[in-house]
């Protein structure tokens, strides 16, 4: 079982962009196997969302000063999750959930984690994708239908 | 802030950290010891109100629900009733259970994560050390090694899931639509979630939380009972709720922290029958859990026309108190709005009680507690005199506030079994609404952190104005134009602080509250500026 699991929040525009890609994958169709998730803003729940998976891939929208829509994709084992003492469940991330899930699932823990974050361009409220995020979302589903063994569609 | 120049005297920031939601400073001054006044300073602009104008009249129930990461069912359930009553649709009783247990479960989810991944981590602060209960607490509630710990927060997953059996995922689902919800639930998924809801009460409320049986717990009418039922068994000295009593009354917090004294609930879960055809006359009678405000001596019938913001002390133009209908969101750059003496995005909602006035009122499971305790209930609601006499003997506190909420959870275990035995799989779910191109609408519920609600005017078939207040509106809101203070902004008022390098109180005020917000105290030397200390109230709300 592999989980898809796209976090961000709606109303801020490109950090939406996570659960855009959940239900872009959703009408896509995935294979058995995979589950989607809507992570959105919900912090711990994240983590639980991880469930059974052998493989976690999680998304999340960043702004790290690179051109709007660039993908970032990071290997589980160049993840450094912070301490868990330092977990701050309101400021709750992507890696925040990594390390939450590791300590809930101890070793049902996914073997292999994948992380990919999309620069964003805007983050004020709002909704909807600037075009650069929009592209890189539709890039970046028909990439995971690739590594998951879906069918491509045409965007 | 004026930064006082008094020997002894001293002010503590208590900034924030919110990343994608409203961020909260509380800024408290400290003299021998003892708060002598406090500000709480939104310092986001919230702008769902601003989002939602214009468009299609169910945009609510997308949006609000993602106002927030933890309450999201409880938006959509506010939002949805809004909607039933500006449309005048019919809703089946089994949509009503639904919506009632999706309600309760949230809540039931929402208690243990905030007590033991919240509320209980501040208990282990090293200022306690020298308590003989101390290392117990340390061994069951430190953050991720507590035994309890562990527990408590493995199993607030359970109660949601019975919200994704019917709602599709949890959170930030929309399956409440006007007229009913969006589920066909089969006798799988209603026996599936009775034995999730069995689960949860046998390996933690009944075995970690209570130490005994729920009916045992419910037994207790006054605070001597509590008092009698703490000496009664040992299990019940050492639970995590007997626990939780006797470390309180040690370290003070039953002291400090009463707020105003003041309550008001808006009431939550509907008799299936009764609430066929939302209106907004027609709401409290037809609550199970009432609506209502309590004046500190009277009780007054809820009624939401009463409801005022006030933006005196806000960063919008102008100043005064309108109702929601008329409510006006023109926010001001923070800068120039501080020149006015304003200081905070947040507004300050008001209850106009009659004879009394606007009033600041406290909102949350304390106030809901309290107005449990109004006679005159019928024999399907919900009257539960317990907290009333707990206040009248031994006064609000953070300690009170923090009991309250756990004794809503075995209450609301019991309603969604009931309800989840009601539902008749053979009925309706929905039944199609005419959406009504103009109309006005009012719906309300109780999040697990207090009363919720929203205002919509439709015109055109678009949204012409949509108001939502929250319970951390109510309970951070600021001053208003009489000069009277926020909730928050009062419990923060004499309270002890040991320590000012590291004032944990202050946390344990603000997390008992559960307003959701991220704070960090810091901690200035009035006369050398100098940072002393910097405190960080962590709370995993995101937004309401």
């Amino acid at each position: 079982m592999t989980v898809i699991i796209g976090c961000g929040n709606l109303l801020r525009s490109d950090d939406g962009v996570g659960p855009m890609l959940i239900r872009r994958l959703w009408e896509l169709g995935v294979p058995p196997g995979v589950r989607l998730a809507d992570g959105g803003t919900a912090g711990m729940d994240v983590a639980f969302q991880i469930g059974d998976a052998k493989e976690l891939i999680l998304v999340d929208a960043c702004q790290s000063g690179a051109a709007p829509g660039t993908v970032f994709e990071l290997p589980g084992e160049e993840v450094e999750t912070p301490p868990l003492e330092n977990v701050n469940l309101h400021n709750f991330r992507w890696d925040h959930a990594i390390a939450m899930g590791r300590w809930l699932l101890k070793s049902r823990f996914p073997k292999k984690v994948t992380v990919f974050l999309i620069e964003a361009e805007n983050l004020s409220p709002g909704f909807g994708l600037s075009s650069a995020v929009e592209e890189a979302k539709e890039r970046l589903a028909q990439e995971l239908l690739r590594r998951v063994g879906g069918k491509e569609i045409e965007a | 802030m004026n930064k006082t120049e008094v020997k002894n005297k001293m002010e503590l920031k208590v900034h924030s950290l919110g990343r994608v939601e409203g961020d909260l400073d509380v800024k408290v001054v400290i003299e021998d010891g003892v708060v002598v006044d406090a500000w709480t300073e939104a310092t986001m602009f919230r702008g769902f109100e601003l989002i939602l104008k214009g468009k299609d009249p169910q945009a609510g129930l997308i949006v609000t629900p993602r106002i927030c990461g933890i309450c999201g069912g409880s938006h959509l359930t506010k939002s949805v009733y809004a909607l039933d009553t500006a449309w005048g649709t019919e809703v089946p009783p089994n949509a009503t259970l639904i919506r009632n247990i999706a309600q309760a479960v949230e809540t039931l989810q929402s208690v243990p994560r905030w007590f033991y991944a919240l509320f209980a981590i501040g208990l282990t602060h090293q200022n306690y050390a020298s308590s003989p209960l101390y290392e117990e607490v340390v061994r069951r509630w430190a953050p991720f090694t507590g035994e309890h710990y562990e527990i408590g927060v493995m199993l607030s997953a359970k109660p949601v899931e019975i919200y994704a059996i019917f709602g599709g995922q949890w959170p930030h689902s929309s399956f409440m639509v006007p007229g009913g919800v969006v589920s066909a639930p089969t006798l799988s998924d209603v026996t599936r979630s009775i034995a999730i809801l069995e689960y949860f009460r046998e390996n933690w409320l009944e075995k970690y939380m209570l130490g005994c049986s729920v009916e045992r717990w419910l037994e207790n009418k006054t605070w001597a009972d509590i008092m009698a039922w703490l000496e009664e068994k040992r299990e019940h000295r050492d639970s995590d709720l007997g626990l939780f009593i006797r470390y309180s009354m040690e370290i003070g917090l039953d002291k400090y922290g009463a707020g105003p004294g003041r309550y008001l609930a808006a009431g939550s879960f509907f008799h299936p029958q009764k609430y066929r055809f939302p209106t907004i006359e027609g709401r409290n009678a037809a609550l199970i859990s009432r609506s209502g405000v309590y004046d500190g001596k009277d009780y007054h019938d809820f009624d939401q026309a009463r409801i005022r913001e006030d933006h005196t002390y806000s960063f919008y133009r102008g100043g005064g108190a309108f109702h929601p209908f008329e409510g006006v969101t023109e926010p001001l750059d923070p800068m120039e709005a501080k020149k006015e003496g304003k200081y905070t995005f947040a507004k300050a909602p008001r209850y106009d009680i009659p004879g009394i006035g606007e009033t600041p009122l406290e909102v949350g499971p304390l106030a809901r507690q309290v107005i449990a305790g109004r006679t005159g209930a019928e024999d399907w609601q919900d009257y539960d005199p317990l907290f009333l006499n707990v206040i009248n003997e031994i006064g609000p506190s953070t300690m009170v506030r923090v009991l309250a909420r756990l004794h809503e959870e075995v209450k609301y275990y019991l309603r969604v079994k009931e309800w989840l035995r009601q539902i008749d799989l053979n009925e309706k779910f929905y039944v199609k609404p005419n959406e009504l191109p103009e109309g006005r609408g009012f719906g309300a519920t109780e999040a697990a952190r207090g009363a919720l609600a929203d205002w919509i005017s439709i015109k055109d078939g678009k949204i012409e104005n949509y108001q939502v207040i929250t319970p951390t509106a109510w309970n951070i809101g600021p001053r208003d134009r009489h000069g009277q203070r926020g909730p928050i902004e009062t419990a923060m008022i004499g309270t002890p602080v040991k320590n000012p390098e590291d004032p944990v109180e202050l946390a344990h005020i603000a997390q008992g509250y559960d307003s959701c917000l991220v704070c960090t105290v810091h901690a200035y030397d009035a006369k050398t500026h100098k940072e002393l200390a910097k405190y960080e109230v962590t709370n995993m709300m995101a937004g309401i």
